[in-house]
């Protein structure tokens, strides 16, 4: 597939990553840097032009694209390029990161002339409230409208024995639910009945939203459920996640400085309680009693802020720690000191626009340990080799299927089931094979 | 002492002009009366010069100022001098009457501002012994004054080139005007078109009742009488003993009215036209009004019945139609309630204090402010635990502006505060030059002419008349009705030299 992506920030960069091996990738930003670093790194054709222009388009050679991409930070440079795309490449997918609600609302009603719009907060806020629906999980994403959710752990040494220690064919696993991988380091099993949990693992588990708040007790037993979570930031990304947790039933609590912006969520959002404070100031966080919300999210602009606020809430004896990410580099830090999930919106963008990639047949797609793994949500062709096999006698490639969609219903397959052509799998692999793994299914 | 500048920063002829102006057209309100006293073969004379002397001030003032237009500023002074000179044209009448009840200017000059500013509350001892040419021009002058004068200037005048905007903010009652549409004169095209439907309603109702035998006392100068005076919250009757003589089922038809006249226009505007009757029902202010206005009610049925002064439906007749004629600022009366029990006569003089809706032609402080007040105050105190919390007041759904509700704090102060100072002056004259009241007369006196609600307790119950009162305290309660009409902020601007300088 041609790829065409306006962008070489932290965004696109993530995206080469994730597409270079497989696609044909022209890469179009105003800053020559960026780009030589990026033909350094991989194989990809750069173009020092501004995408905003629509000769620079024409001339960079986008009429036979497939896909066009555009992710730069700048929303109207998105759209613009978008729309010149459309006309340069009428028959070419096209995609636009935006921050602006107002965009994505002009999408859904169809008034806008691209095909799909990604949008960092929004992708961030879902990301952030997945994982504090399930409290132990540190990442979890959703398929099939929420049917199936694929959910990340860690294993502690409090979880409870039913299914830590034992053989897996004799541990009780939550019903509806498959484990997809264990991972103990650098080392990744897919798990056989005499394959044993041990504590320090982590574990990717496919099932029901009911199996996963089930594992979740199981993980870390006495957390119950949420609500009443803490957001520092109040900015776009802070007040996406408060509107999203909002959604979930989940009280919210923000603390912004800046008076400004603290009004707008106020009037914005009348459920929320906003403060207009750092947060940084013991005596607040003391008053307002901050160290009894269940979980806090770390939402502000400077990755240094966020790790020491995350810092002083786990101090005042916040279980539940969230931070974002700005800097790739940052991760490392905040998961040494402690902070319990940590989220990059680039890398949250990434995903979701990198989906639009991948096989038509495949509607989603998740990455899990960085890019390690993914999850995808494929439609079997009648011709696959595995249609009319049940799942024991199925050959192993190095995937496991998780759950399947039959009819729009979310089935949590027994080794006994017979796949039927037409059947939309959730199948959980390593990148490497994502490729194999579309041929044979 | 630094150099100060001598200049003033108002265009007072400017302003001039325009008083000018809507003196001019406000005197051709004179033919109304003149033709009931033809009518009536009474004297037109008395409203023809009235008119005349009017339209030639007016002319005069008119070319004295400059054509040009006015501004922000000059609109205080334009709404302030304009209620001050259309009562004094409303007193020529009385003058030129030569009814001896009103014969003296300071007199006059009650009555008329009463009238205009739809308090209510007379000087006359016998009213049914006027003219009907005379009582009618009282009910006029307060169906005119209850919309407006401004704004129905506004809403008939072709080309008043003035900032429409302010100067129907600084007149219609209520924090702030809610356009019907973008344009204001629409808005006031409108809301005057309701007023007149709605005045028309009542008048053909009652008139009704009394060609049906409902009520024999109810004719058809009675019934527009009764609807120039109920619209506006006024209070005038040509009755001497206002309603206590007229039918029950009359009585409970004013209260419905009463009611309706107390209530947001623009929101009653919008449920007829949108024809959704449950509309008003959604808005915060209407469905508290109405909850008080129950309350109030039911609580002086209650002491009225456990009491042993009325019983059954009488009880529940007086109590409803006494709590929302105070409430509503009308100042009309069933019964003497002067004689009714200490905790009755309290609950009344609370009520002068609640008033109607925003938008409404009611006075006194109104519904919404004491909404708003209490729900920065409930802020207040969750500030005090949580100091940080950000908490924007709301207003059905809507965030009601920082600077808005502080003007409703500061309205809140300065109207108690000029109660506090008509009741002290009052307190002080009657002391010295009689005649002798009780202190809960004076209160009543103050917060009923500030409150433009009418009626007071003792002499000046709405059976009796403000005529006892020395010429010090008429003046002050003629004061009293001028600020409260005006709602008090564009009067004490005016007193401030920040308004006359750069």
């Amino acid at each position: 597939m041609k790829v065409f992506l306006v962008g070489a920030g932290q965004v696109g960069t993530t995206i080469v990553e994730a597409l270079h091996e497989e696609h044909e990738l022209t890469v179009l930003d105003t800053d020559s840097t960026r780009l030589t670093s990026l033909s350094y790194a991989y194989d990809v054709r750069t173009v020092e032009a501004d995408g905003a222009s629509r000769r620079a388009l024409a001339g960079a050679g986008v009429a036979d694209t497939d896909l066009f991409l555009a992710c730069t930070s700048r929303d109207e440079v998105n759209l613009v390029a978008a729309s010149f795309a459309r006309v340069e490449a009428p028959s070419a997918t096209t995609v636009i990161r935006t921050a602006n609600v107002e965009y994505i609302d002009l999408w859904r009603e169809g008034r806008l002339d691209v095909d799909f719009v990604v949008s960092s907060e929004r992708e961030t806020a879902h990301a952030i409230a997945r994982v504090i629906g399930v409290p132990a999980a540190l990442e979890t994403d959703v398929f099939a409208d929420g049917q199936v959710q694929i959910v990340e752990f860690d294993v502690t040494e409090g979880a409870s024995p039913d299914v830590v220690g034992p053989p897996l064919r004799n541990a009780r696993i939550p019903a509806d639910s498959r484990i997809a991988s264990i991972i103990s380091g650098e080392s990744m099993i897919l798990p056989r009945g005499d394959a044993v949990i041990r504590p320090g693992d982590r574990l990717v588990v496919i099932g029901s939203p009911e199996s996963a708040q089930e594992w979740s007790k199981l993980l870390s037993p006495g957390g119950g459920t949420v609500d009443d979570v803490v957001v520092y930031g109040g900015g776009q990304v802070g007040a996406a996640i408060a509107r999203q947790l909002l959604e979930q039933r989940i009280g919210v609590r923000v603390i912004e400085p800046s008076r400004e912006r603290a009004w707008r969520l106020a009037e914005e959002l009348p459920e929320v309680r906003v403060y207009q404070a750092t947060g940084l100031d013991p005596d607040f966080v003391e008053r307002e009693r901050i160290g009894q919300a269940q979980a806090a999210v770390f939402a502000m602009r400077e990755d240094a802020l966020n790790h020491y606020a995350a810092t002083l809430a786990r101090v005042h004896g916040v279980p539940f720690t969230i931070a974002i990410v700005h800097d790739a580099i940052a991760r490392e830090v905040y998961e040494h000191s402690g902070i319990d999930v940590t989220v990059n919106p680039r890398q949250v963008t990434a995903e979701e626009i990198v989906r639009f990639a991948h096989d038509p047949r495949t509607q989603q797609v998740a990455m899990l340990e960085g890019n390690r793994f993914e999850v995808l949500d494929i439609t079997t062709k009648p011709t696959s080799e595995y249609v009319g096999l049940r799942f024991r006698d199925m050959p192993i490639r190095g995937a496991l299927i998780g759950a399947i969609v039959r009819d729009g219903r979310a089935v949590f397959p027994r080794s006994d089931d017979v796949l039927q052509a037409g059947d939309r799998v959730i199948v959980f692999t390593e990148t490497s094979r994502v490729p194999v793994v579309e041929k044979v299914l | 002492v630094g150099p100060r500048s001598t200049g003033l920063a108002v265009d007072v002829r400017a302003a001039t002009s325009l008083c000018g102006t809507l003196l001019k057209y406000l005197s051709a309100s004179a033919l109304f009366p003149a033709a009931i006293a033809l009518g009536y073969r009474e004297n037109p004379l008395p409203f023809l010069a009235a008119g005349a002397i009017a339209a030639a001030t007016g002319l005069a003032l008119e070319r004295v100022g400059s054509s040009a237009g006015i501004s922000f500023r000059e609109g205080y002074l334009v709404v302030v001098a304009t209620w001050l000179l259309a009562s004094a044209y409303g007193a020529l009448p009385y003058l030129l009457s030569g009814e001896e009840q009103v014969d003296r200017p300071v007199d006059a000059f009650f009555e008329a501002m009463s009238g205009f500013t739809t308090t209510g509350g007379t000087i006359l001892t016998d009213i049914e012994s006027l003219d009907q040419s005379l009582l009618m021009w009282r009910q006029f002058t307060h169906w005119l004054g209850g919309m407006g004068i401004i704004v129905l200037a506004l809403a008939v005048l072709p080309r008043l080139r003035v900032g429409g905007r302010q100067l129907l903010e600084s007149e219609m009652p209520g924090p702030e005007v809610e356009p019907l549409i973008d344009r204001i004169r629409g808005t006031a095209q409108r809301l005057w078109l309701l007023y007149v439907a709605l005045t028309a309603v009542e008048a053909a109702v009652f008139t009704l009742f009394g060609v049906v035998g409902v009520d024999r006392r109810m004719g058809w100068f009675e019934a527009v009488s009764a609807a120039f005076s109920t619209l506006p919250t006024g209070g005038f009757m040509p009755e001497n003993r206002s309603w206590e003589e007229f039918a029950a089922a009359s009585q409970w038809v004013a209260v419905g009215f009463m009611v309706l006249a107390g209530a947001n226009l623009a929101v009653t505007y919008r449920a007829i036209m949108r024809r959704q009757p449950g509309l008003p029902f959604r808005d915060e202010e209407v469905r508290i009004y109405l909850a008080v206005l129950t309350a109030a009610g039911a609580l002086l049925a209650m002491e009225l019945a456990s009491e042993g002064v009325q019983e059954g439906e009488a009880a529940i007749r007086h109590g409803a139609f006494q709590a929302i004629s105070i409430m509503t600022t009308t100042g009309f009366a069933t019964v003497d309630y002067t004689a009714w029990p200490t905790l009755a006569a309290l609950t009344l003089i609370v009520l002068m204090f609640v008033g109607g809706s925003a938008g409404s032609t009611s006075g006194s402080i109104k519904i919404v402010r004491h909404l708003l007040l209490g729900k920065a105050l409930r802020r207040e105190l969750r500030q005090t635990v949580h100091p940080e919390l950000v908490l924007p007041v709301r207003f059905n759904g809507a965030v009601i502006d920082e600077r808005a509700l502080r003007g409703v704090t500061s309205f809140i102060l300065l109207y108690l505060g000029v109660f506090a100072l008509g009741a002290a002056v009052i307190a002080v004259d009657t002391a010295i030059q009689g005649p002798g009241l009780s202190a809960i007369d004076v209160i009543a006196a103050s917060a009923s002419m500030l409150g433009n609600v009418g009626p007071g307790f003792g002499d000046a119950n709405p059976m009796g008349t403000f005529a006892g009162f020395s010429d010090v305290s008429t003046l002050t309660m003629t004061a009293l009705m001028w600020l409260g009409r005006l709602e008090v902020i564009p009067l004490v601007v005016l007193a401030t030299r920040h308004y006359w300088r750069v």
